[in-house]
């Protein structure tokens, strides 16, 4: 899946408004990024990709690129053709 | 000496049997003196559970129980052979913490299907005349989250409250058959399917989990205890009940 898709779904899960995440952004200052977010985006990446995250690879993580870091090369870098 | 828990002669079917609150049920009822009946998905690990039992004359039956339509039909192939059943219990079920943002309808419709849709089917095929014995009793499994309130588990939580209402409609219609129907709650225990789920929290979320339960996390053999309980002669005056084993959890 394209990062820029999965910024959305992202966008989608923690309710903001679609476009707002670009990957730099630090989990800290995310509106609505709580510990129930937490088990929302590991139920998000089991749904999509069959990815089953453990919440000690999320506590290492503090920007959402960090995040889409931990799915691999199941994200590809935007697709600019 | 007496045994108020004794099972000897009874035939009991157990779903689930391959891991968990299944496979120690079946260990336990064997022990008692039942003759098991092991139904699960996977025939390698059913083998493993038959391996544990004490005594002769148990079975493993592989079967995918999502294949609700086929259940009533494959219970009466499976009585012909085994003889009437007296007992069954419906361990067998999934569990899928899924925060209500994320939770899709295809897995509403995944857990309800096998927690209740594989419950109604299991008690429908066990009470056909050519599969019951003249008495018998179904336990089912509920949870607590069926009657308390927990983040991340509303399908879940909507499929085990759904199997308490179901225990007590079956208590009322198959009583006439001397069919006892009743279902256990138990509170998180260390299974797999138990450690799966706390793995998915963070580990402060786990350690107030369980400080809910005021006893500390519960093992299957607890939860087996209660279902033998229920199976045997020390619960013949109950029926339509659900039998709380959580260590705790629903006490604040």
């Amino acid at each position: 899946m394209e990062k820029r898709k999965f910024l959305l779904l992202l966008d989608e899960l923690l309710e903001i408004e679609p476009g707002t995440l670009k990957g730099p952004e630090a989990l800290d200052d995310v509106e609505g990024w709580n510990s129930l977010a937490v088990i929302s985006f590991m139920a998000l990446v089991d749904e999509q990709f069959g990815i089953s995250l453990q919440p000690r690879q999320i506590a290492g993580c503090s920007t959402i690129t960090d995040l889409t870091g931990l799915l691999g090369d199941r994200i590809s870098a935007e697709n600019r053709t | 000496m007496i045994n108020p828990m004794d099972l000897t002669g009874q035939t009991i079917l157990v779903t689930g049997a391959s891991s968990g609150i299944g496979r120690e049920t079946a260990r336990l009822i064997s022990q008692l003196g039942a003759q098991v009946i092991l139904v699960g998905r996977n025939e390698e690990r059913l083998a493993e559970t038959l391996r544990s039992l004490d005594g002769n004359g148990h079975r493993a039956e592989a079967f995918d129980l999502s294949s609700t339509d086929d259940i009533p039909r494959w219970l009466k192939t499976i009585a012909a052979s085994s003889g009437p059943l007296y007992g069954l219990v419906h361990s067998a079920g999934i569990h899928k913490l899924r925060p209500l943002r994320v939770l899709g309808s295809e897995s509403v419709d995944e857990v309800m299907h096998i927690n209740v849709g594989a419950s109604i089917a299991l008690a429908k095929g066990f009470c056909q005349k050519s599969v019951r014995a003249s008495r018998g009793s179904i336990v089912f499994l509920s949870s607590v989250s069926g009657l308390a309130g927990q983040a991340g588990l509303a399908a879940y939580a909507a499929s085990k409250a759904a199997i308490v209402g179901l225990t007590r409609a079956l208590a009322v219609e198959l009583a006439a058959e001397r069919i006892r129907v009743n279902c256990v709650a138990p509170g998180v225990v260390t299974t797999e399917m138990g450690q799966s789920l706390v793995g998915m929290l963070t580990p402060e979320q786990g350690a107030a989990l369980e400080a809910m339960h005021l006893l500390g996390f519960g093992c299957a053999r607890d939860v087996s205890n209660a279902i033998a309980f229920l199976l045997a002669e020390t619960s013949r005056w109950i029926t339509g009940t659900v039998l709380v084993v959580d260590g705790g959890y629903t006490a604040h």
